[in-house]
């Protein structure tokens, strides 16, 4: 199956999916931070790799990226990408602290997005396992701090082996005070997402 | 091939895309953006001051599921790179390689480790087999590069955040 000629109904129970997941995600969050998070997912669309470096503008633009392999019954790959500035003020909205109080990347702050991407991620798994009736494990999550096109390439080269598109889920998380941006990409190969589809009745 | 100019970009500089090659002569200077696990590979006469340039994806096409483009695959754009700069004037046995690039950018999964090592391996594989010398390397660990060729001297500067500013 090609991830770039699904239905408007196959996105529309893909959009369902990942509503599910990220009200799971965002009751995870707020438990383990101790404050009210929220996460919309305004936007999913399928985008091939080629346009994939242009989303964040000059192919060196810093950005922060958690990749996490998938396995089980749908094999695949999920990235969460975010400019280096809105990591860190992700960061800030997990520590409930304005925006701007973290500076750099340390190790808490490492710590801290590759255990956000982690929930957010197996929050997802969690929702396709649950309504296809599949099994999902999402593997370690691994980090990095780089130039953009550098990581996305590196992604996207792995997944050219099975694919050529990624589903990009815009990916809002909110406190009462602040609201960041990321973008998720999911890449599943195209056996196990002919699997997803067809389990959600939408093959 | 894409130019690309305004912003900080010299104008001497040839921009060149994700499995793109390209060729210039001196005062041209060629660049490629943001290596990960791509593999840049650079080419130099210091005869003629002709060189060349390919940001390699994959090291084959039997690796790829998009068929065509043979530019992107390093079994293919190596030959087809020293092809056209014979073409153009210099010979073969007057070219030397540089490589960079090939990373592992998400240092602690196990995976993805490979396609750089692999890419810079074909690479390699391909310039042993024409008989080009490879006269600078700077290759793996898990940052990006942009790689800068200069072809009045062949210098290739490397740039990472890591590591800042790298002659080689």
């Amino acid at each position: 199956m090609r991830i770039d000629s699904l239905s408007e109904m196959q996105l529309d129970a893909l959009r369902e999916t990942a509503s599910i997941g990220a009200g799971h995600a965002a009751t995870a969050l707020s438990q383990l931070v101790g404050h009210a998070v929220t996460i919309d997912v305004p936007k999913l669309e399928v985008i091939g790799f080629g346009d994939v470096p242009e989303l964040f503008g000059r192919p060196e633009t810093l950005v922060v990226a958690t990749f996490m392999r998938l396995l089980g019954d749908i094999g695949g790959s999920m990235l969460l990408v975010a400019p280096r500035a809105a990591s860190l003020a992700l960061v800030d909205l997990m520590r409930a602290r304005p925006v701007g109080t973290s500076k750099s990347f340390g190790a808490d702050e490492e710590a801290l997005i590759t255990h956000v991407s982690s929930i957010l991620v197996s929050a997802y798994a969690a929702a396709i396992s649950r309504l296809a009736d599949v099994s999902l494990l999402p593997a370690r999550p691994a980090f990095a701090l780089d130039m953009a096109a550098a990581l996305l390439e590196a992604v996207a080269s792995e997944a050219e082996l099975k694919a050529d598109h990624a589903v990009l889920l815009r990916t809002r998380f909110h406190s009462d005070e602040t609201a960041v941006d990321a973008y998720l990409f999911f890449l599943p190969d195209p056996t196990g997402l002919e699997v997803l589809l067809g389990r959600l009745g939408v093959a | 091939m894409s130019e690309r100019v305004g912003g900080n970009t010299d104008s001497r500089q040839l921009i060149i895309g994700v499995g793109e090659i390209a060729y210039g002569q001196h005062p041209r200077i060629l660049v490629t953006q943001a290596l990960g696990s791509c593999v840049g590979l650079t080419l130099w006469d210091p005869m003629t001051l002709l060189g060349g340039m390919a940001h390699v994806m994959l090291p084959t096409a039997a690796d790829s599921a998009l068929q065509g483009h043979p530019e992107r695959f390093a079994s293919t754009a190596v030959p087809l790179l020293v092809e056209r700069l014979n073409q153009r004037g210099a010979p073969k046995r007057r070219l030397l390689a540089k490589v960079a690039g090939g990373a592992a950018m998400f240092g602690n999964d196990s995976g993805l480790e490979t396609i750089g090592q692999r890419n810079t391996a074909e690479v390699k594989a391909q310039l042993e087999r024409l008989g080009v010398p490879i006269r600078g390397e700077d290759t793996g660990g898990s940052h990006a590069r942009t790689i800068e060729l200069h072809l009045d001297t062949g210098i290739l500067l490397v740039r990472s955040y890591v590591y800042g500013l790298r002659e080689i």
